[in-house]
């Protein structure tokens, strides 16, 4: 058993810098972000999926509401955007804008 | 002592809270992720006896000779060395809530303070008569990813053609519940390019079937005579295998395959009933909110083999979940503030290799248990153009899913 501490210990001390959209969570904004990360690579790989990334606070919000009044077309984002307040969606959206900076 | 490597600049009431997760499908793999991204104040050990994942999602498309096997495969190297997760490929032998040590079959005990638990599905072989797992190494089930869906591969390979497919598919609820028509859509779309004569016989336990109206309006367009479906009320039932027969007998008449694939009943994963997680279900009923059991306190419980209300058994809802669960452990071991947790699913289905539907639902706790807040499907008559763009986001969404849980 004292090996095995020892192991993850060591392993422990290895540790690089997680993907910043989960650091430390004060607003929730790292939270909701991580239900963007179940289609959206977070490190802005496009393949079939838009990536959410080099978009500024007010063009994330915008594209937000216009899916949830379904203005803009998507059946997936209408239910996500649907889901979350208009406070949640200023959180996520300041949250994906700080990563690109 | 071990804790002295740490060095002196740690002091004790830094001391590192310890997380232990067993099972390092989706569900147990992404919690893993989430809570040693998330604070790192947390030291997470994964366990798991395989050295890899297999993917069960886009296996259906493996079948069909679509995507290869390996594409399917995911290795658990950036977890341990991206996150520092302290991944370890041992079996549970037991996990005791008093002494709160997860014990591993190689002998060492693991301390925690708290414990996730993400053991998957298990086949109740006694549930259907003539089949049991000696019988999947020539009716495969290939539901769970690995030597058996490569088993199935093979014999639909070598099946000549005109034979017989014969799917049985299971009664509510199981792992993914599109799945089942969606591999044979897929198998369909194989037969129509290699063995044109070749038919499908679906054999179901139930009258209905997730999303029936989307693919029995594809089955029309893309593979007309090809595929029929029999609903329980119309054979009386599955009632036996015949391994030696390779047929499948139903309270009115017994079919014969060429090929068969049998999706047995499902309850949740061994070690979930093991150590008293699941009620007489056969699921382990969870807290909404922060996913510990509502029959072992202290110990969480994500994936398939939880009861969650509506959200069904399906990758996305594995993730989901274990999201929820690492953000609310984050919390309470580090006194962060927490939020609630938002419970979605959404899932692609493949009708045809170009023309996919997906659906989109998010769920919210009330009273206890998990509801459906909002639910959108595709619909009938789509434009191809639409079925084909959701086939491309398909491609991109496995792609980003798969980083999002292994890394």
């Amino acid at each position: 058993m004292r090996q095995i501490i020892a192991v993850s210990i060591a392993a422990g001390s290895l540790i690089i810098l997680a993907d910043r959209s989960q650091a430390a969570d004060r607003d929730g904004g790292a939270q909701l972000a991580a239900l963007c990360a179940s289609c959206h690579r977070p490190d802005g790989g496009d393949r079939g999926i838009p990536t959410i990334l080099g978009m500024g606070p007010e063009m994330l919000t915008g594209a937000m509401l216009a899916y949830r009044s379904a203005e803009r077309p998507s059946h997936i984002m209408h239910a996500v955007a649907l889901s979350l307040s208009d406070e949640e969606i200023a959180t996520v959206a300041r949250y994906l804008a700080a990563l690109n900076k | 002592m071990a804790l002295a490597a740490l060095g002196p600049r740690l002091a004790a009431s830094e001391a590192k809270a310890r997380v232990v997760v067993v099972g390092g499908g989706i569900g147990g793999a992404t919690v893993a992720k989430y809570l040693a991204a998330s604070a790192r104040m947390i030291e997470v050990t994964l366990v798991e006896p395989k050295p890899h994942y297999t993917t069960c999602f886009f296996s259906n498309l493996y079948l069909a000779g679509l995507r290869s096997f390996e594409s399917l495969i995911h290795g658990y190297e950036t977890l341990a060395r991206r996150y520092g997760i302290n991944v370890i490929h041992d079996s549970i032998a037991a996990i005791d809530p008093a002494a709160k040590t997860v014990g591993l079959k190689s002998g060492p005990k693991l301390p925690y303070d708290r414990v996730v638990v993400a053991p998957g599905i298990a086949f109740k072989y006694d549930a259907l008569a003539g089949y049991d797992e000696a019988a999947t190494q020539v009716i495969p089930h290939a539901w769970n990813a690995g030597p058996q869906t490569k088993l199935l591969r093979q014999q639909l390979e070598s099946m000549e053609d005109g034979g017989v497919f014969v799917l049985v598919a299971p009664p509510n609820p199981f792992r993914c519940p599109p799945a089942p028509y969606e591999r044979a859509s897929l198998v369909a779309s194989y037969f129509k390019r290699h063995k044109p004569h070749a038919k499908i016989l679906i054999l179901d336990a139930k009258d209905s079937f997730n999303s029936q109206d989307l693919f029995l309006d594809a089955w029309d367009r893309h593979y007309q005579g090809m595929i029929e479906w029999l609903p329980a009320e119309f054979t009386g039932g599955i009632k036996a295998i015949d391994v030696r027969e390779r047929s499948v007998k139903t309270a009115s008449e017994t079919f014969k395959a060429a090929v068969a694939n049998v999706i047995p009943p499902q309850t949740a994963g061994q070690l979930a009933q093991q150590i008293g997680l699941a009620d007489q279900s056969g699921w382990c009923p969870v807290d909404p909110m922060t996913f510990e059991s509502k029959l072992q306190p202290g110990i969480h419980v994500v994936g398939d083999a939880t009861s969650a209300g509506d959200m069904p058994k399906s990758a996305f809802v594995a993730n989901n979940q274990a999201k929820a669960c690492a953000f609310a452990i984050a919390a309470s071991l580090t006194g962060s503030p927490q939020f609630a947790p938002h419970l979605f699913n959404s899932c692609y289905t493949f009708l045809a290799p170009d023309d996919a539907v997906s659906n989109a639902i998010s769920f919210e706790p009330v009273a206890g248990t998990i509801k459906i807040a909002h639910s959108f499907v595709s619909r009938v008559g789509e434009s191809a153009e639409i079925r084909r763009r959701a086939a491309r986001e398909a491609e991109g969404w496995y792609d980003a899913f798969a980083h999002d849980t292994f890394g």
